[in-house]
C-alpha cells in the first residue's frame, strides 16, 4: 500500500502510539438515557399503532413519514459530512471530528427497516397508489417505486457502512492526527469518500422527488432533491454542533470540544450552511413565484408560502404559521445570532442555535409532507406527538455506538494534543 | 534631554520576532513591527486586538440594505405600474437587490475604514522601514534614549536579532 | 533561481521566491509585444465590426426571431462564468484556509477581473442604442422614469456592477503587500507605478492587523457574491417560461458550471504560463492537481443537473419541455449537445486518476474541451431553447454571421492581451502568501520527486 513507506518515514520523525483512540471497552454506557430512550420508542410503538387502527385520516403515516425523512436526514447527513471532511482534508479536529460526523451512523440500518414499515401505509400517503398518474404511470407506480428505493437505500447503507469501517482505521486515524503535512488520507478513503458523496447527492435526491415530490404528482422542481439533501447535509451540522456542547460539558476536564477553534468551525459550518439552505429555498421560490404557473404555484399556495401573487394577492391559510417559522428556525436565527464571532465559541448560544435548528428542520419537512395530503388544516394531534417521540427514542438508543467512538475519540491526550497544532 | 535614537533589530525568522515582540511588550517598551507576510502569530503577540474595521463592514452592510430597500420600494412606488402581474412592492426580487447592494457597500466600507486606519497612502517614509522588511527579514524598531538603547539591544539580540542598526529617527531621505 | 534545465530547488527561501517573480516583471521581450500586437488586431477587428453594427443596426448579426438572444448572450453568460472562479480560490478557498491556495489564485483574480471586463461588454454589444445603456441603473430624471426591479435584467445590472467593483476592489487590496515589495526592487516609472498602487504600505504591525481584518471580511462577501451573481445572470432564463428555460435547479447548476469553466480556464493559462515564465518551482504539480480536483467535482455537480432535469422532465411529460428536450438532444444543434456532454461530463471524469491530474499536457487538452463544452453549454441553453418554443411555426434555427463569430474571437483577444499585460507588469504570483506558506511550497516541491509517497 503507498502509505506505508510515508507511514515507516512519519514513525522515524515522531512516534505515534500505535492505539491512535481508546477501544469502546473504556466508555460505559449511561443507564438513564436507555431507558429514558427505550420508553419513549414503546410509547412510539403504541401511538403509531393506536394511530393506524382507530383514525380515519392518515395522522400516524404522516408522522411516520415526516420523522423518517428528519431522522434518516440527521444520521445519513452526518456520515456524508465525514466523507466532505476527507475531500476538504479537514483535519482541524483530528479523528475527533469524524467520530463526531459519524456518531448517528447506527440509525442507518434501523431506518432501512422502517422505510418497509411505509410500503403499508402507502394507499394512505402517495395518491398515485389507488389513483395511477395519468401521464407517467411507467415511474409512478407500487412495484417500482418501493423497488428502487429498497435498492437506492439498500447501496447507500452498505456503502456507509464501508466508509465508516475504513474511517474508523488505524491509519486513517494517524492521518487525521497530523496536521502539519500536506498528505493526503490513505487510498482506502480516498475512493470511498468521493464515492459516499455521489451516491448521497443521487439517492437523497431519488428520496426527496419519489416520497416527497410524489405525494403533489402534478408538481415539479428541479432543485427539490438539492434542497432536501442540503436540508439534511444541515441537519447533520446542527446535531453534530449539539452534541459537541453537550458533550463538551459531561466529559470532564479536557476534552476535544472545550478547544475554541472546534466549537468556531462548528459555528462556521452551521452559518454558512443555513444559508446555503436558505439559497436553495429562494432559489425554487423566485422561479415559481416569477413564472406563477399554476402547476407550480399551488405547492406554495397550499402552503400559505406565496406572498403577493398576481397584482399583490396573498392566500391566507392555517399553513401559513409553521410555514413561515421554518426559514426563522432554520436561517433567520442562526444568521443574526451566529454572526459574530464570540456567539460562535459560546456553548449555550450555539447550543441553542442548534437545538431550534433541529426542530426548525424537523418542520420544514411537516411543512413539505403533510399539506399535500391534508391541504386545509394543519392535523398535528397526539398521535403524531407520539410517533415523535418514538423516533426520538429509537434515534437516542442508535446513537450509542457511535457516540462511544465520539466520547473516546474527544477525551484522547493525541486527538487534544492534535487540535492544538 | 538626551539624544534620541531608532534601534532596528532585523530578523530571519518569525518566532525570533516573535519572542522579541513578546520580551519587549513584557518591559513596556514602545516598538513597530515591521512583517514582510501577514503572520497570525505575530499580530496576536503584539496584541491590540480585532481591528475596527469589521464594525465598519457590518454599517456598511446594513446600509447597503437600506438603500436596496429605499431605491426598489421607493422607484417603484414612484411610477407604480403593475408590471408582468407582479404587485408594485414585490418582496422577492427586491431582496435580491438588497443583498447586491450589501455587499456593494460592504465591501467599500471594508477598503476605505482599511485605508482610514492603515493610515494609508502614507505619503512619507515610516522611520526604521527597510527594503529588507518587505521581502525577507521581521524588523523592530524602537525609538527610545542612548540610555536605554543598551537594554533594548540586549532583549533583541536574546530573542534572536541578526542585526541590529542605529538610526536617525527623522530621516531627511526616502528609506534607502 | 532555476532556469528551465537546472534541477529545481527544493527548499526555496523568501529571497527565492521574490527572484523567482520579481524576475517575470523584467522587461518583456519583441515576442511578447508580437503576441500583443496579434491580440490587439483582432481586437481591432472586433471593434471595428462592433462600430459597423451600431451604425448599421443589429441586423448584421444572426439574430432573428425567435433567436433574439444567441451568441452576445452565450459570450456574456461564459465570460461572467469564468470571472467566478477567480473568488472562488482567492475568496472561498481563504476562508476554508486551503494551503495550495497561494500560488494560484491572484492568477485566478486576475482573469476574474479582465473575465467581467469582457462580459460587461456584451450587454452592451447586444444593445441596438448603445448609447442608452445608462438607462439600467437609476437616477433622478424629470419623468420619473426608473429601472424596472421586478425585471431580471436590473438585477443583472447591479450584480454584475457589484461584483467588477468587488472583485478590481479584491484584487487591488491584495496586491498592496505585493506591490510594495516590487516596488523597494524597482526603478524608474516603474517605481513610481508601483508606489501609486502599494499606497505607501511599509507593512508595519499596525497595517497588517487591520489588512488582515479587511481582507477576511472582504473574502467572507465575495464568497455569496459569487454564488448570488451567477445565480441572477442564470435567472434572466429561469423566471422565463419557456421550457428548457424555466427550471429551478438553474442557480446552482449554473453557479457549478461558472466554476467548472473558470477553473478550466484557470488551469488552461496556468500550464503554458509556467512554462513560458518559468514558475514550475512556485506553481508545483501539487496546485494543478488540486486545482484539477476542483474541476471534477463542478463537472460532477453539471453531469448531476443534466441528469436532474432530463428525469424530471421525463417525470413530468409536460409536452412542451418534452419536445424542447428532444430537439436539444436529437435535433438541429443535437452534435453540439453531445460535444458539450463529452466535454463536460464524460472526458473531466479521467481527472478521477491522480496520473491524469498531474500530467500537463493531457490537463491541457482535457481543459481544452471543458471550455468547449461549457461554451456550447450556455448556447445550447440558450439559441436551442429559444429555437423551438411553445408554437412550432415559429421555430427557427440560429445561424451566427461573420461579425458575431468575429466579436466572439475578439473577446478572447481582449481578454488574453490584458491579462498578458497585467502579468508582465504585476506580480502575478503573490509573493507574500506563498511566503506565509512556505512550508507547505517546500513539500509540494519535495513530492515532485518523490512520486510514491501518498498522493500519488
Amino acid at each position: 500500500m503507498t502509505s506505508q513507506p510515508q507511514a515507516s518515514r512519519e514513525a522515524s520523525r515522531r512516534p505515534i502510539a500505535p492505539q491512535v483512540v481508546p477501544g469502546k471497552a473504556d466508555v460505559c454506557v449511561s443507564i438513564p438515557i436507555v431507558v429514558v430512550c427505550s420508553i419513549l420508542t414503546l410509547i412510539g410503538v403504541a401511538g403509531f399503532i393506536a394511530g393506524v387502527m382507530t383514525e380515519t385520516e392518515p395522522h400516524a403515516w404522516e408522522a411516520f413519514l415526516c420523522n423518517f425523512l428528519f431522522f434518516f436526514g440527521v444520521a445519513q447527513g452526518g456520515v456524508v459530512i465525514s466523507a466532505a471532511f476527507y475531500l476538504t482534508q479537514a483535519r482541524w479536529g483530528g479523528p475527533g471530528a469524524y467520530r463526531l460526523a459519524e456518531s448517528f451512523y447506527f440509525f442507518l440500518p434501523i431506518a432501512f427497516v422502517l422505510f418497509w414499515v411505509l410500503f403499508f401505509g402507502r394507499a394512505e400517503l402517495w395518491p398515485w397508489v389507488t389513483k395511477p398518474v395519468a401521464k407517467n404511470p411507467t415511474w409512478l407506480n407500487t412495484p417500482f417505486f418501493f423497488a428502487r428505493e429498497g435498492f437506492a437505500l439498500l447501496a447507500m447503507i452498505l456503502l456507509d457502512f464501508w466508509f465508516i469501517r475504513v474511517s474508523q482505521r488505524v491509519d486513517v486515524r494517524q492521518w487525521a492526527l497530523s496536521n502539519d503535512n500536506i498528505m493526503m488520507p490513505p487510498t482506502a478513503i480516498r475512493r470511498l469518500a468521493p464515492a459516499v458523496a455521489i451516491t448521497y447527492a443521487v439517492v437523497m435526491s431519488l428520496i426527496a422527488f419519489d416520497l416527497i415530490m410524489s405525494l403533489a404528482p402534478a408538481w415539479k422542481s428541479t432543485l427539490f432533491g438539492a434542497f432536501f439533501f442540503a436540508g439534511a447535509f444541515w441537519s447533520g451540522i446542527v446535531a453534530m454542533a449539539l452534541t459537541a456542547v453537550i458533550l463538551r460539558g459531561r466529559l470532564g476536564a479536557e476534552n476535544l470540544f472545550t478547544r475554541d477553534s472546534v466549537m468556531h468551525d462548528l459555528g462556521k459550518f452551521t452559518f454558512a450552511f443555513s444559508v446555503f439552505w436558505a439559497y436553495t429555498l429562494f432559489a425554487q421560490y423566485i422561479v415559481i413565484w416569477y413564472g406563477d404557473i399554476p402547476n407550480e404555484t399551488f405547492f406554495l399556495v397550499v402552503r400559505g408560502a406565496l406572498i403577493g401573487g398576481p397584482a399583490g394577492y396573498t392566500l391566507y391559510t392555517p399553513w401559513m404559521i409553521p410555514t413561515w417559522i421554518v426559514p426563522v428556525l432554520v436561517w433567520v436565527i442562526p444568521f443574526t445570532v451566529l454572526m459574530g464571532v464570540k456567539p460562535k465559541k459560546t456553548p449555550a448560544i450555539l447550543g441553542g442555535v442548534a437545538f431550534l435548528g433541529l426542530i426548525g428542520m424537523w418542520l420544514e419537512r411537516y411543512v413539505l409532507v403533510v399539506p399535500s395530503i391534508e391541504p386545509r388544516h394543519i392535523p398535528f394531534n397526539w398521535i403524531e406527538a407520539t410517533i415523535t417521540l418514538g423516533f426520538l427514542g429509537i434515534f437516542g438508543l442508535c446513537a450509542i455506538p457511535g457516540m462511544k467512538l465520539t466520547i473516546a475519540a474527544a477525551a484522547a491526550p493525541q486527538v487534544l494534543e492534535a487540535a492544538e497544532r | 534631554m538626551a539624544a534620541e535614537i531608532e534601534l532596528v533589530g532585523s530578523f530571519a525568522e518569525e518566532e525570533e520576532c516573535i519572542h522579541a515582540v513578546e520580551a519587549l511588550r513584557r518591559s513596556g517598551v514602545e516598538f513597530r513591527v515591521f512583517s514582510p507576510i501577514p503572520s497570525e502569530p505575530l499580530i496576536h503577540a503584539i496584541g491590540r486586538g480585532l481591528s475596527p474595521v469589521r464594525m465598519f463592514v457590518l454599517l456598511g452592510g446594513i446600509s447597503g440594505v437600506l438603500t436596496g430597500i429605499a431605491v426598489t420600494v421607493g422607484t417603484s412606488w414612484e411610477w407604480n405600474l403593475i408590471v408582468g402581474g407582479k404587485p408594485v412592492v414585490s418582496w422577492p426580487p427586491f431582496i435580491i437587490i438588497m443583498f447586491e447592494l450589501m455587499i456593494l457597500f460592504g465591501g467599500l466600507s471594508a477598503a476605505l475604514s482599511f485605508f482610514f486606519f492603515a493610515r494609508l497612502p502614507q505619503l512619507e517614509p515610516i522611520p526604521g522601514y527597510s527594503e529588507r522588511f518587505g521581502a525577507d527579514r521581521f524588523g523592530i524598531a524602537v525609538e527610545c534614549d542612548e540610555a536605554d538603547s543598551a537594554r533594548i539591544e540586549a532583549m533583541m539580540r536574546e530573542a534572536g536579532a541578526e542585526k541590529i542598526a542605529h538610526e536617525d529617527p527623522r530621516p531627511e531621505s526616502a528609506e534607502h | 533561481m532555476a532556469a528551465a534545465l537546472e534541477p529545481i530547488n527544493t527548499n526555496p527561501t523568501y529571497a527565492d521566491i521574490d527572484r523567482g517573480v520579481r524576475r517575470i516583471m523584467d522587461p518583456p521581450g519583441v515576442i511578447f509585444w508580437l503576441w500583443i500586437g496579434f491580440c490587439a488586431t483582432l481586437v481591432a477587428i472586433a471593434g471595428a465590426l462592433w462600430t459597423r453594427q451600431i451604425y448599421v443596426g443589429l441586423g448584421v448579426s444572426g439574430l432573428r426571431q425567435p433567436n433574439m438572444w444567441a451568441v452576445y448572450i452565450t459570450n456574456f453568460v461564459f465570460w461572467v462564468g469564468i470571472a467566478h472562479s477567480g473568488t472562488l480560490i482567492s475568496a472561498i478557498l481563504y476562508l476554508f484556509r486551503t494551503r495550495w491556495r497561494t500560488a494560484v489564485y491572484r492568477f485566478a483574480e486576475t482573469m476574474t477581473l479582465f473575465a467581467v471586463l469582457t462580459a460587461g461588454l456584451f450587454p452592451l454589444v447586444h444593445l441596438g442604442r448603445v448609447w442608452n445603456a445608462y438607462w439600467l441603473l437609476p437616477y433622478p430624471n424629470e419623468r420619473d422614469l426608473q429601472p424596472n426591479f421586478r425585471s431580471p435584467l436590473v438585477w443583472d445590472a447591479f450584480a454584475v456592477s457589484t461584483y467588477l467593483t468587488i472583485s478590481a476592489t479584491f484584487l487591488l487590496m491584495g496586491l498592496i503587500p505585493d506591490v510594495a515589495n516590487a516596488r523597494d526592487a524597482a526603478k524608474g516609472w516603474r517605481r513610481t507605478f508601483y508606489s501609486i498602487l502599494a499606497f505607501g504600505w511599509r507593512g508595519t504591525g499596525e497595517q497588517w492587523r487591520h489588512f488582515q481584518m479587511m481582507y477576511l471580511l472582504l473574502a467572507g462577501l465575495a464568497t455569496p457574491l459569487v454564488i448570488s451573481v451567477h445565480s441572477v445572470v442564470s435567472w434572466d432564463f429561469a423566471m422565463a417560461q419557456l421550457p428548457g428555460w424555466h427550471s429551478t435547479i438553474f442557480a446552482p447548476y449554473f453557479v457549478a458550471g461558472a466554476i467548472l469553466s473558470g477553473v478550466a480556464m484557470v488551469i488552461t493559462l496556468v500550464i503554458p504560463m509556467r512554462r513560458l515564465l518559468h514558475l514550475e518551482d512556485l506553481i508545483t504539480t501539487w496546485h494543478l492537481d488540486n486545482l484539477a480536483k476542483v474541476v471534477l467535482l463542478t463537472s460532477v455537480i453539471v453531469s448531476y443537473s443534466y441528469i436532474t432535469e432530463t428525469f424530471i422532465t421525463w417525470y413530468s411529460q409536460d409536452q412542451y419541455e418534452v419536445v424542447t428536450f428532444q430537439a436539444r438532444y436529437f435535433g438541429h444543434y443535437g452534435p453540439l449537445f453531445w460535444l458539450m456532454v463529452w466535454g463536460n461530463c464524460v472526458f473531466p471524469l479521467a481527472l478521477f486518476s491522480p496520473r491524469m491530474r498531474r500530467n500537463t499536457t493531457w490537463l491541457l487538452i482535457i481543459m481544452i474541451f471543458v471550455n468547449i463544452g461549457m461554451w456550447l453549454e450556455r448556447f445550447v441553453i440558450i439559441a436551442g431553447s429559444l429555437a423551438t418554443s411553445f408554437n412550432p411555426s415559429q421555430w427557427g434555427f440560429f445561424r451566427p454571421s461573420i461579425t458575431e463569430i468575429m466579436i466572439t474571437v475578439g473577446s478572447f483577444a481582449w481578454f488574453l492581451m490584458l491579462f498578458s499585460l497585467f502579468s508582465r507588469y504585476l506580480p502575478i504570483v503573490s509573493m507574500t502568501e506563498l511566503k506565509e506558506g512556505i512550508q507547505w511550497l517546500r513539500q509540494s516541491l519535495r513530492d515532485n520527486y518523490y512520486p510514491d509517497l501518498p498522493g500519488g
